[in-house]
């Protein structure tokens, strides 16, 4: 065999260390009071997207729950989809960690041109359509919140919320989120409700045990 | 005599000049006054076309123009949705605002490049710009690609405020003779997170060519911008006038429709103005267009010329006409006033007569009572002095015979003279009847008794037939006079042992006395003529008679309301007949 070389060894060592980390490590759940849906237009709730006095927010609404840290960087990088189908974005919001690099599959019969000019990134993958090979994706590597656009069907809209951190979840629609394989530690648990909305709060980690915590 | 007037020869041509100047001033005023109304209804009429015409086909062009703008509106408003700059909008990517727009434009705009053919580029833009939430134009990094514009030019697309809606406004280009008016339409870009007009695009187009490549002929359009008048195809002098008429035109008919006759440069334009933008943010603008009334004018001459014409040839006709009929209207008035002048002298000749009749009549009349009074003295004289000679005793029995026939002749002469007087005094209108009661019966019995003491050589038989009172109206001495003429001549011109019958009654309102003898009849040829003055019968030269008793008996029986006629005369009976009114009873009044 040819010498596997030091990442391969230091991926293997995670591996094998996961098992016991896992058990050593704390818990975090709860339920996030989530926003009410006002004014979501017909086109939109089809979409996922609510566009209301600037302010994007998902729907049906749903929360990212994140835990807020200085957390070593994976080196293999993560991947992640998010796909045009029937006219949308599938899922509409999308959260990833820093570094992730995100496909997006065109799974309609017509072009698609999926673009962002957010600041977090600004990107064009311009017209393709579902036999486009390799597909087209966007490495995520600035925090923040990205909006999508596809230049060709104006309405289309998703997020995409880059977070520098491996622990984050997203809701279920009643708000409940559970995070596992969290450290032990002093932390700040956030709940990103909406582009204007994040909201945080203090907590403590102990190893093995489940911490409960509700926003707000 | 009154002299008869001459017959006016100059009256019957002046009346027909009259007539022939009073038909040709009616037919002329009818005449004048049909042209002229029907030559102002066809001006109107011309006028009215023209000016549908223009209207039409400036409404066409208005069509056309709406349709481009409907269109570059569309573009416009396709463009504000593009997600592109959606993004750059509301992702915070203002550095990306031109570009993408660039991107998005690069078919619609003309590149600055001149139009290879006329009407080419008609769509598209010659610039754009974003504004900002104020209003303010966004300054594009590079103004190459978005269209060049001077800071004067640029700040002409900025608003106070962002627009709800789209504006269309035009602003100024260049400088001198290179001047231009370029239109704009700023479309508001409306958030789609918002709902809120956060930004809007404005874009400058080449503004469309209306009618300046016919030059001289048709509809001329320019705009009325701020003052100045951009009308690239009319001569800068004209224009200048134009742009006058056009601010007063504009000032007094505020953004509406109207059409105003000016004179620019010359020639005479029908003007018409339109608001191209009303209610927009941007300085008002109006589309003036001109259409030359050359052609108008020219055939309003024209027409004028053919009235004048067909007026002309018309009154000629007409006099002809009228020189016609009133000559032949004026014969028959004519005709009439020659027998009217014929009847006038012919009254005049009659007229005269009748006086010089009358002056005769009036002349014999005096001269016979003039001749009676003068002849009734001698006689009276003479009898006077015959009877002297008859008292006395140195006449002989044969010579007093003799005087004393003498003296019967001049009671007979006395007779005719009291006759005549009488006669006289009737046809002068002098005699008048005193009208009282008068009872005949008296009259005849007293002639009926002087009858019997005559000597009588024929042996006359009389019968009298009255009733012992006819009281009557009239005159006693007149009344004795018609009987004692009927009586004697009843008398005179019998036959020998002939018969007199005097019979009286009464009839209605009359008492009628009939006389008849058996003398010789009066002929039938005869019979109308013998009431007529001194006519006598053919009786013998011995009877004695003047002709004037039966005319004097009648007269006098007129007068008294009566009358004498022939009753009968045949053979053996000749009648005469008088009646006269019967008094009524109860009149009151004593026979003299």
């Amino acid at each position: 065999m040819i010498p596997p070389s030091l990442n391969r060894l230091a991926a293997l060592a995670a591996a094998l260390a996961l098992p016991a980390a896992a058990l050593a490590q704390a818990a975090a759940e709860g339920r996030v009071q989530l926003l009410k849906a006002l004014h979501a237009p017909v086109m939109n709730k089809r979409y996922g997207i609510v566009a209301f006095g600037g302010v994007l927010s998902p729907f049906p609404p749903v929360a990212v729950v994140y835990l807020e840290g200085a957390f070593p960087r994976t080196d293999s990088p993560a991947t992640a989809q998010m796909a045009q189908k029937d006219l949308m974005f599938v899922p509409t919001l999308l959260a990833v960690q820093v570094g992730t690099r995100v496909e997006f599959p065109n799974l309609d019969d017509t072009y698609h041109n999926i673009f962002s000019y957010s600041p977090a990134k600004r990107f064009d993958l311009g017209r393709y359509r579902s036999d486009e090979r390799p597909i087209p994706s966007e490495l995520f590597d600035v925090a923040g919140l990205v909006t999508l656009r596809c230049d060709i069907h104006e309405h289309m809209r998703a997020l995409i919320l880059v977070l520098d951190t491996p622990h984050f979840v997203v809701s279920d629609t009643q708000g409940r989120y559970r995070l596992d394989g969290l450290p032990a530690g002093r932390y700040v648990l956030k709940a990103w409700l909406d582009s204007k909305t994040t909201l945080d709060r203090q907590v403590s980690l102990q190893s093995g045990s489940t911490l409960h915590a509700d926003f707000p | 005599m009154i002299p008869p007037p001459e017959p006016e020869a100059a009256g019957f041509s002046s009346f027909r000049a009259r007539l022939l100047v009073a038909m040709m001033v009616l037919v002329s005023a009818v005449a004048g006054a049909g042209l002229l109304f029907a030559q102002r209804s066809m001006a109107a009429s011309v006028r009215r076309d023209f000016r549908t015409q223009f209207q039409g086909e400036l409404a066409a062009l208005h069509a056309v123009q709406d349709v481009r703008h409907a269109v570059l509106a569309e573009r416009c408003r396709a463009l504000a949705r593009r997600p592109r700059i959606h993004a750059a909008l509301e992702d915070g990517a203002l550095d990306l605002l031109y570009p993408s727009a660039r991107d998005e434009l690069v078919d619609a705009m003309d590149g600055g490049a001149a139009a290879p053919e006329p009407g080419a580029y008609a769509l598209h833009a010659r610039y754009y710009r974003f504004l900002d939430g104020k209003g303010r134009v966004i300054t594009p990094p590079n103004a190459k690609d978005v269209g060049e514009l001077g800071s004067g030019e640029e700040s002409q697309l900025s608003l106070g405020a962002l627009p709800d809606s789209p504006q269309t406004g035009y602003i100024t280009r260049g400088q001198g003779s290179a001047e231009a008016v370029d239109e704009v339409i700023a479309m508001p870009i409306v958030s789609s997170e918002n709902g809120e007009v956060i930004s809007a695009i404005v874009l400058g187009f080449k503004p469309p060519d209306l009618g300046g490549a016919r030059e001289g002929a048709g509809i001329m359009s320019g705009i009325w911008l701020g003052g100045r008048l951009s009308m690239p195809s009319l001569p800068p002098g004209a224009r200048e006038g134009l742009a006058g008429e056009a601010a007063r035109a504009i000032a007094s008919a505020d953004s509406a429709e109207g059409g105003y006759e000016v004179g620019a440069g010359g020639a005479r334009y029908l003007l018409f103005c339109k608001r191209l933008n009303p209610g927009s943010l941007f300085p008002a603008a109006f589309e003036v267009s001109i259409y030359p009334l050359a052609d108008l004018l020219a055939r309003q001459r024209l027409l004028i010329w053919q009235f004048s014409g067909a007026a002309a040839l018309l009154l000629l006709g007409a006099f002809a006409a009228s020189h016609l009929l009133s000559g032949r209207l004026s014969r028959p008035v004519e005709r009439l006033a020659v027998d009217s002048e014929e009847n006038r002298s012919q009254r005049y000749r009659a007229e005269a007569a009748l006086e010089s009749t009358s002056r005769e009549l009036q002349r014999s009349a005096r001269f016979s009572a003039d001749a009676s009074h003068q002849l009734k003295t001698p006689v009276t004289v003479l009898r006077a002095g015959l009877e002297e000679l008859l008292a006395g005793e140195y006449v002989s029995a044969e010579a007093r015979e003799e005087v004393s026939a003498l003296v019967h002749q001049t009671f007979r002469l006395a007779g005719v003279i009291e006759d005549l007087l009488l006669l006289s005094r009737m046809d002068a209108g002098r005699l008048q009847i005193q009208f009282s009661r008068l009872d005949l019966a008296p009259l005849i019995e007293a002639w009926v008794d002087d009858l019997g003491a005559l000597p009588d050589a024929l042996g006359l038989r009389v019968d009298a037939d009255f009733p012992p009172s006819l009281w009557i109206t009239g005159e006693k001495r007149y009344a004795t006079l018609i009987l004692q003429n009927l009586l004697e001549n009843a008398r005179k011109y019998n036959r020998a042992g002939g018969r007199i019958r005097i019979a009286a009654r009464e009839e209605g309102d009359w008492a009628v006395l009939a006389i008849g003898n058996t003398g010789l009849p009066v002929p039938p040829e005869a019979q109308e003529h013998i009431f007529e003055r001194f006519h006598r019968g053919a009786v013998g030269e011995n009877v004695p008679g003047h002709g004037i008793g039966l005319n004097l008996a009648r007269e006098l029986a007129r007068l008294h309301g009566g009358d004498l006629r022939l009753a009968r005369s045949d053979g053996e009976w000749t009648e005469f007949e008088v009646r006269f009114r019967l008094a009524r009873p109860d009149v009151a009044g004593g026979s003299a």
